[in-house]
């Protein structure tokens, strides 16, 4: 864990470079791996897909550049005195403060802008965002299962039961997960679980007690401190982890990013991407086999399912075949759809089958 | 017309009545009638014309006498009307000429020279005159002073209408203070309501005549509207030539015809023509041959399968030559002809008077005329068929012809004359028409043809391409007729085409001029051949162009603008007249930028001021696509917008212009394509100039834009870590890849880093100016002036380079750099 001595250390660094490069007559510049699915390797040591080595520079040469690196410039102090003074703020607050800003070509112009220009200090300095002390807007996502843990809060420490200590809402996840200690667990594996709809089934059937599973909200494309708690899970309590989500190619996404790491954030996906889990459904297979209520693939699923098919994370033959198999039967299916066959099938039925079939119960 | 008739008997004489009422009518009283035509049609536009004319004279006169003009023009009010004055420097007129050339209309020296002038016909100064005279009443009132003489002659001299002849009024000497000139004052019923053209006229006139010094006064202008020099170099001298073959009309021949000195068509030809020396004289001599007498049709030689045989046919022919003789001559024929894959009569006889050498020399036996034409006689039947010996047939066969087809029912007969002819026809009519032509038809034409060609006068197929025309379309007929096939025009014309193409020019030789020239036919004939012969276009030494380089000089003399382009184009010909079209743009400056480009129009470096609409110039502009090179143009077409002047100026010996008031060009698509090469060529350069302001501009956008965020970044970066402010200047000269020069004051050592950042080697001027005295500069110059010491240098950087120049100061100074050799916005400058 890096410090916030440490962080602030790196950011300076980073100004000093640009420093040096002022002073030396040099164009000053920042170089970064190229972000895009292209540039994503696979990592056979740690099993994740990582930047490959095609960089892309951004220099003060343009004034597109320069504007950046002012942004930088600009974003870097901030952080530092973020750091030295032990506060915190959100990405969306990052965006509003710089219209405090004395400089306006500093400004930031969208959102999307600074979350960008974040992740790029990211790469450079090799100091996570949580660790400059920036949180995304709302987390939200949560825990629900037997496992007892020690959060770290700003008012102290506190000793949590995500089944006994919480509510049927389940444990929040904190934004720097990091600040979480393991105290004891129960549990047999980990589903991480897409939509909130059967997320909240599945623990209104007990699943959770029933099967000591622990339910992980993904809630959509999961968060950072979403993913980062899985593969905590994952590597610290050994437990299987699963991921249960739509059967539609947004839903593999979801997958690809719990289990490979994302495209934007793969500088990170050694501490973020657990190659471990597995997919449990909906799968491809499974619309067939339990004659689910489906709907036809759009054009942009089919587009999507082709790209995934390109996509280095989805080049297995398990991901091949069920991607070909849903381009063949042109429907896709939502995890809600399985309640066709009643409120229960999914917790009487469909999961214990499913895992049954993977080996995990 | 009846009721005339009817009463011719009643009432005598009626011819000499009419007679009486019929007489000459003088060219100043036409002109009396139609002063529109010559551009006096109101007074606006008669004083703007009157101006015109005189200063293109003064001009016209002071070049041919090499002279550097200096006009003066002067407008006054005089009463009722307007006094005009212009004066020259040229080389004056003599007392004997003068009346002439300002009171005789189609009075010129330059009507009958083909040569690049202003005026041509004569009638311009003296039109003038005679509107004032009408107008005012008052008579022209002109000084003259010849180069060398101690007095000036002073005219005051009307034009009589009636007979076209000058009448002069005052004829005196007079001193004036110019040593030689012409001045000219007319006093004419006017108005200034055209003071703008008037003003375009004069300031235009200076643009495309850069050598000339031009001064206007008129009433509305508080200061005289002059133009300097802008150089000293006159126009080229240009020299007269003579007509080009491709220029002459019919009449113009024929005069020419009648003039020469020359007897033969040939010396006729290089005498009295440009470009045209004895090979050409030749080239078109053969193609007159082809009008005057027709060509002679050439066909194949028999093949040995056939029964006529050449060998055979000369050795009967020729008698009491010898038995070795007879055969070697026989052999020797037949054996020339049968090496020609077709050949025509004249071609047949002169190789039976070569054959008829050789064998008279090897044997020591006379071939006379009368055996040569007898062997050529009786070879040539064998080689068609027809003539010699079978006269009784082509006979028949014309008979039968004459009876309006009933020859062609006559089957057998019919076709037996010029049967021989007939594969020849087959293989070129089948070659020459489509392929969707069936056999039978082709096979019909054949024969239709070579029954036509049997019965040509005389037996050497003799015929001009009009016959010929009318001999194919009388056989297609018969064919569609005959045999429900179509021939259509273009087959017709591919049968005539191939069948004219095999014909040979006939030996014969040219008529003799006097000949020609009495024979109009024979004349058009020449003219034809003249025609379609191909020759040199003329030569140029008859044009004077401004040059690209002075067109440009012109613009920037009278147009403060900010870019200026030129091109000149090389001589093209139209009408047998050489022409030389030059474009010039001017961009930017003080030129308004609302509103259409001003398009200057010129023709023989005159300005053209009106009917702008109706000018060739004005359409090929419009017609250019301008966006395409950077200016403004509502719908994509028409005049473009901007801050642009665009001239166009047209040399030649004769310029085409719509009327005799030559206002505009005629729309000569010859012309027009090189207005528009010149127009696009000045153009292109335009487009050039805009990309790389506009490159310029963005470069200097960037550079505001950089100037502003860099530092800002520099500060932070500096506040983050602490330490000072970094010198940027590097930096940013590095990133517009500019040039920097950077000052660095170390004690009393003071250097200047010059460091080179762009792609190009760039030489450089760096002045220095410091306000102690400096010591030991690296290379360099110091000049003292004024307490301040200049120093200088001159430093050539490759891309990438940079250099030290040092000096040592004693205290303090304050120093001003200015470098030079790079655009500003190439430089970043921190000293």
């Amino acid at each position: 864990m890096t410090t916030d001595a440490d962080a602030r250390e790196q950011l300076i660094d980073l100004a000093a470079d640009f420093y040096d490069q002022f002073a030396a007559g040099r164009i000053p510049e920042l170089e970064l791996p190229t972000r895009t699915k292209s540039n994503i390797e696979y990592d056979p040591e740690s099993g994740v897909w990582v930047y490959g080595d095609r960089t892309s520079t951004r220099s003060a040469n343009s004034v597109r550049g320069a504007r950046k690196l002012l942004k930088a410039a600009y974003t870097i102090e901030f952080l530092a005195d973020q750091l030295e003074e032990d506060r915190s703020s959100t990405l969306r607050e990052l965006y509003y403060l710089s219209e405090s800003w004395d400089n306006t070509e500093a400004q930031f112009s969208d959102q999307d802008e600074s979350n960008d220009l974040v992740e790029d200090l990211e790469i450079v300095t090799g100091v996570t965002r949580e660790d400059f002390h920036m949180r995304p807007e709302e987390s939200g996502a949560t825990l629900m299962g037997p496992l007892k843990l020690r959060e770290q809060t700003r008012r102290g420490e506190r000793d949590i039961h995500c089944q006994e200590d919480v509510g049927e809402g389940g444990y929040q996840i904190p934004n720097n997960p990091d600040m979480i200690e393991f105290l004891d667990h129960d549990i047999d594996f980990a589903l991480a679980v897409e939509t909130g709809g059967m997320r909240d089934r599945l623990v209104e059937n007990g699943f959770d007690e029933a099967y000591n599973c622990l339910v992980i909200h993904l809630k959509g494309q999961p968060a950072r401190a979403t993913r980062r708690i899985t593969k905590r899970v994952h590597d610290e309590l050994d437990v299987p982890i699963l991921v249960f989500a739509d059967g539609d190619p947004w839903s593999y996404r979801i997958y690809g990013s719990v289990a490979y790491g994302s495209i934007k954030s793969a500088h990170l996906s050694k501490y973020l991407a657990t190659p471990e889990a597995r997919y449990v459904g909906i799968q491809p297979a499974d619309i067939v086999e339990y004659d689910l209520p489906s709907d036809p693939l759009s054009d942009s699923d089919v587009n999507a399912l082709e790209s995934e098919l390109e996509d280095p994370r989805f080049q297995t033959d398990y991901w091949e075949e069920q991607i070909e198999l849903q381009l063949e039967i042109g429907k896709k299916s939502e995890q809600q759809s399985l309640a066709s066959r009643g409120l229960d099938f999914v917790t009487e039925t469909y999961l214990p089958e499913r895992l049954d079939d993977m080996g995990v119960l | 017309m009846t009721s005339f008739q009817s009463s011719l008997g009643d009432e005598e004489g009626i011819a000499e009545e009419l007679a009486e009422s019929q007489r000459e009518i003088s060219i100043a009283e036409f002109f009396e009638k139609n002063k529109h035509m010559l551009g006096f049609d109101s007074g606006a536009r008669g004083l703007v014309t009157a101006v015109k004319e005189a200063v293109d004279n003064a001009l016209d006169a002071t070049e041919e006498a090499g002279i550097l003009p200096d006009v003066y023009v002067e407008i006054e009010e005089a009463g009722d009307y307007y006094r005009l004055v212009i004066e020259d420097n040229g080389p004056g007129i003599t007392k004997e000429q003068l009346p002439k050339v300002f009171g005789k209309l189609l009075y010129g020296s330059r009507f009958h020279k083909r040569e690049q002038s202003r005026g041509q016909q004569g009638i311009g100064i003296s039109a003038a005159v005679l509107y004032s005279q009408l107008t005012s009443g008052q008579p022209a009132k002109i000084t003259s002073r010849p180069k060398g003489q101690a007095k000036a002659q002073y005219f005051e001299l009307i034009i009589d209408t009636d007979t076209n002849e000058p009448e002069i009024k005052v004829d005196e000497e007079t001193s004036w203070d110019r040593p030689h000139g012409t001045r000219i004052e007319l006093e004419m019923e006017a108005n200034m309501r055209a003071r703008n053209q008037l003003h375009d006229y004069i300031k235009h006139t200076a643009v495309v005549n850069p050598h000339a010094r031009i001064e206007l006064r008129e009433p509305g202008l508080d200061e005289p509207m002059k133009s300097e020099r802008a150089t000293d170099d006159l126009p080229a001298e240009t020299t007269e030539i003579r007509p080009h073959p491709h220029g002459v009309e019919l009449g113009a021949l024929i005069k020419m015809l009648e003039a020469t000195e020359s007897y033969s068509v040939s010396g006729f030809l290089q005498e009295e023509f440009t470009r045209v020396g004895k090979k050409t004289a030749e080239s078109v001599i053969d193609n007159f041959r082809d009008v005057y007498y027709g060509r002679e049709l050439a066909w194949s030689p028999p093949a040995a399968h056939e029964d006529r045989d050449v060998e055979a046919a000369i050795e009967a022919a020729v008698a009491n030559k010898g038995a070795a003789a007879t055969a070697a001559f026989a052999e020797g024929v037949a054996g020339t002809v049968a090496g020609n894959a077709h050949l025509t009569r004249s071609e047949l006889a002169s190789i039976v008077g070569t054959v008829a050498d050789d064998v008279e020399a090897d044997t020591g036996r006379t071939f006379g005329s009368t055996v040569r034409e007898n062997a050529v006689e009786a070879a040539w039947s064998a080689i068609t068929g027809v003539g010699a010996g079978d006269e009784d047939a082509a006979d028949r066969g014309g008979d039968a012809d004459g009876s309006e087809g009933s020859g062609d029912a006559d089957g057998s007969d019919a076709h037996e004359e010029g049967a021989a002819l007939v594969p020849d026809v087959y293989a070129l009519v089948d070659d020459a028409t489509s392929t969707r032509k069936d056999d039978v038809t082709v096979q019909a034409m054949a024969d239709a043809l070579a029954r036509r060609f049997a019965n040509l006068d005389g037996d050497a197929f003799r015929i001009s391409h009009g016959d010929l025309e009318t001999l194919v379309a009388d056989a297609a007929g018969f064919v569609t007729e005959q045999h429900d096939a179509t021939f259509g025009d273009t087959a017709r014309g591919n049968v005539v085409d191939a069948l004219w193409a095999r014909a040979g020019t006939v030996p014969d030789d040219p008529p003799k001029v006097a000949v020609i020239a009495a024979d109009r036919d024979a004349a058009a004939d020449l003219l034809d051949a003249m025609r379609v012969t191909d020759i040199l276009a003329p030569p140029t030494d008859c044009l004077a162009p401004i040059t690209a380089e002075l067109v440009e000089a012109g613009l920037r003399k009278e147009y403060d603008a900010d870019f200026y382009a030129a091109a000149t184009r090389d001589a093209e010909v139209h009408g047998g007249d050489p022409f030389i079209v030059e474009a010039g743009i001017a961009y930017g400056g003080d030129i308004p930028a609302e509103g259409s480009v001003e398009v200057l129009r010129f023709a023989n470096r005159v300005p053209l001021v009106y009917q702008r609409g109706a000018c060739a110039t004005t359409d090929v502009i419009k017609s250019i696509g301008w966006r395409n090179y950077g200016l403004d143009q509502p719908g994509g077409s028409g005049t473009p917008n901007g801050p642009a002047v665009i001239s166009v100026h047209v040399a030649s010996t004769n310029v085409p212009f719509t009327s005799e008031s030559k206002d505009a060009l005629a729309n000569v698509p010859a012309i027009e394509d090189e207005i528009e090469l010149a127009v696009r060529e000045a153009a292109r350069e335009l487009k050039s100039y805009l990309n790389k302001r506009r490159s310029m501009q963005q470069r200097r956008e960037k550079q505001d834009v950089l100037g502003r965020i860099l530092p800002e970044m520099a500060d932070k970066v500096s506040e983050v870590t602490g330490r000072d402010r970094p010198d940027i200047g590097g930096a940013l000269a590095r990133i517009m890849n500019n040039v920097s020069v950077e000052r660095e004051v170390n004690g009393e050592t003071v250097t200047l880093h010059v460091e080179n950042y762009s792609d190009t080697s760039e030489r450089l001027d760096v002045t220095d100016i410091v306000s102690v005295e400096p010591r030991d500069p690296s290379a360099g110059t110091v000049v003292e002036m004024d307490g301040e010491w200049f120093l200088q240098w001159k430093p050539e950087l490759a891309a990438g380079d940079e250099r030290r120049l040092t000096y040592t100061i004693d205290g303090d100074a304050d120093f001003e750099l200015s470098v030079g050799g790079v655009e500003t916005e190439k430089l970043t400058v921190n000293a």
